[in-house]
């Protein structure tokens, strides 16, 4: 009996000093756990920036798209070019061969020029296909790019919203 | 890319272009399958590009449409000084946003693209991507317009799901 009596004061001081203890503890949680909602808000504000390398991107697509379009206009002058060449060497084929035996060196260099001009017509050919499939690789590339930055960018605001949501339920 | 997800895909993008490429509702708008992906090299076509993208798959869409006197009177108003092309810029976004809103019932994380303007030629290059889907349909409305729309799918993983239609 005398014991118990005794005891009673002490389980209180004990359970005032562990709720004490308790208090101190969450308090310290509490403390580690806006701290760290902090980073984490400061990272994901960080992350946001990611929107500039996408506008940083989407103008570099411009640019080479731009430059795309240039190489083209370049490709077509080329085929102009060589389009009048090989009607040229055919005439000078013509004429060589109406000029007969006097001017049978030049029929050799109207055939060559014409070979040359056929080679080149197919390689122009070759220059203008390239660019039409590096126009539509570099556009489906680089859209790939721009959709899966509007995916990141909607994923941090998502995070940014959870953040938010957390420190309220911490504080 | 299953045979389900190719004709569930293919079925959502008739209804985004039923949907978004008529002016009136009273318009009649008929889609059937194209042979391939070229409108038929007729001058000054219109080939536009979006691509929705998600993290196992990206979709392109291409839109093809002859600039000619009827597709013009169609698409674009006089009082607003737009060209074909920016008129046509518009529907296209339409269409894919409302292909993005159904797709996205399946793909929670699914983005899209602005469009871009591309030479006609291009289109005949789309197996260098390596498509696992490549299908294309032929639009006519009110039996004058008429454009190409193309669906060129890519995929980095097994595309599978089952659709349901709308009401």
């Amino acid at each position: 009996m005398v014991r118990a009596t005794r005891a009673k004061p002490t389980a209180k001081a004990d359970q005032m000093d562990a709720g004490a203890e308790g208090a101190r503890i969450a308090g310290d949680l509490q403390a580690t756990l806006l701290r760290q909602t902090q980073e984490l808000a400061d990272e994901v504000a960080r992350l946001k920036a990611l929107a500039l390398a996408f506008e940083r991107w989407h103008q570099d697509m411009i640019s080479l798209m731009e430059q795309n379009r240039g190489m083209r206009g370049v490709g077509e002058d080329l085929a102009s070019i060589v389009k009048q060449l090989i009607m040229l060497s055919l005439n000078a084929a013509i004429e060589a061969a109406r000029a007969g035996e006097s001017a049978r060196g030049f029929v050799v260099v109207a055939a060559e020029v014409r070979s040359l001009s056929l080679r080149a017509q197919t390689l122009s050919k070759d220059l203008g296909k390239n660019l039409h499939k590096n126009d539509l690789m570099t556009t489906a590339t680089f859209q790939d790019i721009q959709a899966g930055g509007k995916l990141m960018l909607a994923a941090i605001s998502g995070l940014e919203s959870m953040v938010r949501q957390l420190r309220g339920g911490i504080e | 890319m299953s045979e389900q997800a190719k004709q569930n895909i293919e079925q959502a993008f008739h209804r985004a272009l039923r949907a978004s490429v008529i002016r009136a509702p009273e318009d009649v708008c008929a889609i059937a399958p194209a042979t391939g992906p070229e409108l038929g090299g007729q001058p000054g076509e219109t080939l536009l590009v979006i691509t929705i993208s998600t993290f196992v798959f990206r979709l392109l869409t291409l839109f093809q449409l002859a600039a000619n006197p009827a597709t013009r009177a169609y698409y674009v108003s006089e009082a607003t000084g737009q060209s074909l092309d920016e008129a046509f810029r518009e529907v296209a976004n339409l269409c894919c946003g409302a292909l993005n809103r159904e797709l996205s019932q399946h793909f929670p994380h699914l983005a899209m693209s602005i469009p871009y303007s591309l030479s006609r030629q291009c289109v005949a290059f789309l197996g260098e991507l390596q498509p696992h889907y490549l299908s294309s349909s032929a639009i006519t409305i009110n039996d004058t317009v008429q454009l190409q729309a193309t669906l060129c799918m890519c995929c980095s993983a097994p595309v599978d799901f089952v659709a349901s239609a709308p009401d």
